[in-house]
């Protein structure tokens, strides 16, 4: 069995995962670096740095297109050169580097992610992409990094869901610096 | 000395009710789904919400000996104010624009001259005792003015997708926290956040 597909987001406990006005020059919106001090310690011994590390350990990255473009694409190479597939409403010609693709069909896009991670977790990056697997059954677990702060407003992780419950299980819980790791498995009815 | 703390149950995806709450449906569709962390089963048996898991035990007696209660009108009304005593006998303070002309219930006292005056005379009421705090609009005007001290969430392990938030229409001004506790309980994370000034 493959190994399953993970969303990884700091999210701030009123759910926020930027700020106001995220956009070119301004990606994680106004004072969404909020969100990411706990990065600071990504290469300590602590746990907020075994969180990265395993992080960076994922085989495959699916992006959304919003979060790919805004991260200008990650310049080609997320981390280790593993492939990116970022979920699009539609393919234009703008040529993707080598070590990227584009998918339209999100069963699609999980299926080829899961074949290129092997046994390794497939990172997912990104709300659209997230609430857009989410709604197909691909997504399997969440890795949120809660922060403790309340934004007001911004972009929210959660929006477009519907009113069906979406049933989860917490799985691990990790306290560190900044930051409650907190992992659910999704629950499926079937 | 005496401190306002917030206590709700909130989804992952940060709903405290689910979506259609009225007075006829008070945790609006599904809602109920946030209160398994409390002892239903007992509850509906011998009329008894503990729960018996020692973690959320520490919240719930916690909880249970605030004393006084303050709510926000609506959540107050939809809930009937529990048949006018919450827990223990302890006076509840209803922050409101208009009291109703009919009050029936004598633990039940509205606070018509702003949020701080009601905070007050709950925190005056409860004395050494903490004032434990319910309600999303409440919750918001209460961080607004700056009288909330700590927040107790249960985070409950489901995305209902839809219904009432517990954070929203707030300014995007940062809210500081620190989380001081977390509780594990089956089916439930406990967590509690001091407010930072």
């Amino acid at each position: 069995m493959g190994g399953p597909i993970r969303l990884y987001m700091s999210m701030s406990l009123d759910g926020y995962i930027a700020g106001l006005d995220d956009k070119e020059g301004q990606e994680l919106g106004r004072d969404g670096g909020r969100l990411f001090n706990w990065l600071d310690d990504r290469h300590g011994p602590d746990v907020n740095g075994q969180v990265y590390r395993e992080a960076m350990a994922t085989g495959a990255v699916i992006s959304g297109r919003r979060t790919f473009e805004l991260a200008k694409r990650w310049g080609g190479d997320h981390h280790d050169g593993v492939p990116i597939f970022v979920l699009t409403h539609h393919v234009d010609g703008d040529e993707p580097l080598p070590g990227t693709a584009f998918c339209t069909e999100v069963l699609d896009c999980a299926t080829r992610a899961r074949a290129a991670a092997g046994d390794r977790a497939v990172m997912v990056h990104g709300a659209g992409a997230a609430q857009a697997l989410l709604r197909e059954g691909q997504l399997d677990e969440l890795e949120i990094h809660l922060v403790p702060v309340l934004l007001g407003a911004g972009r929210r992780l959660f929006d477009h869901l519907g009113p069906d419950h979406v049933e989860l299980e917490l799985t691990r819980r990790l306290d560190g610096r900044d930051a409650a790791h907190l992992r659910y498995r999704v629950r499926r009815s079937d | 000395m005496s401190r306002l703390i917030l206590n709700m149950a909130m989804s992952l995806d940060g709903f405290i009710t689910g979506p259609n709450d009225g007075p006829d449906n008070p945790a609006g569709d599904g809602g109920m789904r946030l209160m398994e962390w409390l002892d239903l089963k007992a509850a509906a048996e011998v009329g008894d919400f503990r729960p018996r898991d020692e973690q959320s035990r520490i919240v719930f007696d916690e909880a249970m000996s605030t004393g006084a209660v303050l709510v926000g009108r609506r959540t107050g009304d939809f809930a009937g104010y529990w048949g006018g005593d919450h827990h223990d006998g302890v006076p509840i303070f209803v922050p409101t624009h208009k009291a109703p002309a009919d009050n029936p219930y004598e633990l039940v006292h509205y606070v018509t001259d702003g949020i701080a005056a009601c905070v007050a005379q709950a925190k005056a009421a409860a004395g050494d005792r903490d004032v434990m705090l319910h309600g999303a609009y409440t919750a918001q005007e209460c961080l607004k003015a700056g009288l909330l001290d700590a927040m107790e969430i249960q985070l409950m392990p489901v995305l209902l997708g839809q219904g009432r938030l517990l954070f929203e229409d707030l300014k995007p001004d940062h809210v500081e926290l620190d989380l001081v506790r977390s509780l594990e309980g089956p089916g439930v994370l406990h967590l509690r956040y001091e407010v930072r000034r």
